[in-house]
């Protein structure tokens, strides 16, 4: 089922989605350094960024024309009380548009860092720059504005039981003060298009674990957000509906999204060639 | 297969004829093996954007979405084998699933309600809005009564003359009677006669009739023009210079003490409904406490999908409010039930020894009136704005803390 309609309905939003034929979305079209593979540091970046603009014909003056990073960590590290550290020295550029996995063995440290960019812990140590805002320094409010650009899918899914599934996928938009007449159909497109549209208004307490993950999953994009992070979204659900679910991640980052999916699933990664962020005592490797 | 997602009219490329754009292979990224692509740009580059002048572009798609018939951009989709039947079913559960979504236009709140304020904290705080009303009701009515006596005092004044030797009693009274009807500002001038004196003084000293024999003070009860009143320390002055007998009686400290007496009412009415707001406060802040506990999750997840502080706050605050209000509109109802039964009551108790008029001239009507009832229904609005401030600062407080 419907595919396009989905991302008719993803790109509907979208000023610029990347079918042909439509512009661009405006990070999508700014040079970015083509480097593959490890880690590159700030200026090297803006160094390689800054060449390919004046190859590109454009001025030096016009900084606005390199895109910055969805998210910059810089010697991150952090631990929980007065236990060890369990992410050390972590140094994550996620470039706009881009496509991770983040994987690494249980309990290394795969929901923290997802935790860290959601904004619901604060590192021990280091800097983090989510949308080239420093959140150490964000108020409440600022906090809540880039959350909004943020789609997460929890382990647990959190979904809210008072709640039928079609509110639950609708709250983020419920959130944002729009009106249910609005999003009324996307939300119920959405739902078809995860195969819950005989459950929409089931309350997540009666849904199985796979279809729980799918409504999660649907909560997570249905705000089409600028940066999709993911934790462990296909462990609950058959080979088939976890490949079905990775082309929704493909379909949202081909419309531009950033993509982070936390997962242990070799198949899953396979089945779609990105980046790795592999995790390993504490350390990180971009593979 | 021709063609693709991107470019569906794309003709199949040649065997052998190797795109224009086609990375080259580096060392240990042969073929076969993982190409770690990371950097969108060069993704793009790579596997999505064909440039114009390659007609043949057509990444493989049709391999990513083959599994599963019926799915996939147009150019590759695998038609899913389906019967008339099924279509026709997948189209009214379509339909019907839009229809109900149309019907839900009711939406749940965010908090449910029964986590947050359930039937004790409404039963409590009725009872401190029925407090409350009770007792800004009763200040609220001894203040009237107040008020009317101290009008009625304030109308009447008296002069009291005294018995003197060698002097007509009689002719004094009718004397001054008629100079003080004469002065501005007083009404009228009515001597009290012999027998009403002896009745006043009957309580105290017994039989009337031994009491006409005696030289007893007379009284004139003057009636003074109340809005514009004589001035009574001239009046004093001069009815004492014609008059040595007569003194003249404003009943200024009576005023003052009935003053007094409602003022402390009053101020003990104020500490009682300050006690009532303090308590109802301390119980909405430890409701407030124990709802966010109990939602804790709730909140995160609200957290989590970018909402505010200020709407978190909102949805809290929102049912208390509710809660003040219904809580607070029982609380005023059990008043108003109280002061519309107190006549009777105070009628029943009174067994028939005091009667209505007198009781309703000491304390008032014990019922109040559309003022005193406007009264009750601002301390409804005053408990239910209450309730709903102190849960905003109480929730914004808690988040505030939890960062």
């Amino acid at each position: 089922m419907p595919l396009p309609q989905l991302t008719a309905l993803l790109s509907k939003y979208e000023t610029g989605g990347c079918r042909q034929g439509t512009s661009r979305p405006p990070y999508a079209q700014r040079p970015y350094p083509a480097v593959h593979g490890g880690h590159i540091s700030v200026p090297q970046c803006s160094a390689i960024a800054l060449d390919r603009a004046k190859a590109q014909g454009l001025s030096r003056d016009s900084p606005d024309e390199v895109a910055t990073p969805v998210i910059q960590m810089r010697n991150v590290g952090l631990k929980y009380d007065r236990g060890p550290e369990v992410l050390r020295d972590l140094n994550i550029d996620i470039p706009p548009g881009s496509f991770h996995f983040l994987t690494g063995p249980s309990g290394a440290g795969k929901t923290s860092i997802l935790r860290l960019m959601l904004l619901a812990l604060k590192p021990t140590r280091g800097n983090i720059h989510l949308f080239n805002q420093d959140v150490t320094r964000l108020g409440t409010g600022r906090r809540a504005e880039l959350r909004r650009r943020i789609g997460i899918v929890f382990q647990d899914f959190r979904l809210l039981d008072h709640m039928s599934t079609w509110e639950n996928v609708a709250l983020p938009l419920r959130v944002l003060g729009k009106d249910v007449e609005d999003y009324r159909e996307d939300v119920t497109d959405l739902l078809q298009w995860v195969g819950l549209g005989d459950r929409m208004h089931a309350a997540p307490s009666v849904l199985s674990g796979g279809e729980k993950q799918r409504a999660a999953i649907a909560r997570a994009v249905i705000g089409k957000p600028e940066l999709l992070l993911a934790d462990e979204p296909t462990g609950n659900v058959d080979p088939h509906m976890a490949r079905r679910l990775l082309r929704l991640f493909v379909e949202l980052n081909r419309l531009g999204t950033s993509v982070i999916i936390a997962t242990h699933d070799h198949q899953l990664m396979r089945h779609h060639r990105a980046a790795r962020i592999e995790l390993f005592d504490g350390h990180v490797r971009i593979v | 297969m021709s063609g693709s997602y991107d470019n569906p009219g794309a003709p199949r490329r040649p065997p052998g004829q190797q795109p224009v754009y086609a990375p080259q292979p580096r060392p240990g990224q042969g073929p076969g093996q993982a190409q770690p692509i990371h950097d969108p740009y060069a993704y793009q580059q790579q596997y999505r954007d064909p440039p114009p002048q390659d007609p043949y572009y057509a990444p493989d798609y049709a391999e990513f979405y083959a599994d599963e018939p019926g799915t996939g951009p147009p150019s590759v989709r695998v038609p899913a084998p389906s019967t008339a039947a099924q279509e026709a079913e997948q189209r009214e559960l379509v339909a019907h699933s839009r229809n109900e979504t149309a019907l839900e236009l009711r939406q749940t709140p965010i908090v449910p309600a029964g986590s947050v304020t359930g039937k004790s904290l409404t039963l409590v705080v009725s009872i401190m809005c029925f407090l409350a009303c009770l007792t800004a009701g009763a200040v609220y009515m001894i203040n009237q009564s107040a008020a009317a006596w101290l009008r009625d005092i304030a109308s009447e004044v008296t002069v009291q003359i005294e018995p003197r030797d060698r002097v007509d009693m009689e002719k004094t009274i009718r004397d001054v009677s008629a100079y003080l009807t004469r002065q501005p500002g007083i009404v009228a001038a009515k001597p009290l006669s012999l027998n009403d004196s002896a009745e006043l003084l009957e309580p105290w000293l017994g039989s009337a009739d031994a009491l006409k024999t005696l030289p007893m003070p007379r009284l004139i009860a003057v009636e003074v023009d109340r809005d514009t009143p004589p001035d009574f320390a001239t009046l004093r002055g001069q009815l004492t210079k014609q008059f040595p007998a007569a003194t003249l009686d404003d009943h200024r400290q009576w005023q003052q003490q009935i003053r007094a007496v409602t003022r402390s009412f009053a101020l003990g009415g104020i500490a009682i409904l300050l006690l009532v707001a303090a308590a109802t406060t301390a119980i909405i802040v430890s409701a407030t406490r124990s709802s966010m506990a109990s939602n804790r999750e709730i909140v995160e997840v609200l957290h989590y999908v970018g909402a505010t502080d200020r709407l978190i706050a909102r949805e809290f605050e929102r049912h208390f409010l509710r809660l003040g209000i219904k809580a607070g509109m029982v609380g005023a109802i059990c008043a108003i039930a109280v002061f519309l039964a107190m006549p009777l009551v105070m009628q029943t108790l009174g067994g028939g020894s005091v009667t209505q008029a007198e009781m309703s001239r000491l304390v008032g009507t014990g019922s109040l009136d559309l003022k005193g009832y406007l009264l009750l229904v601002g301390l409804v609005i005053v408990i239910a704005a209450l309730c709903m401030l102190t849960s905003r600062f109480g929730v914004k407080r808690i988040l505030h803390q939890q960062g």
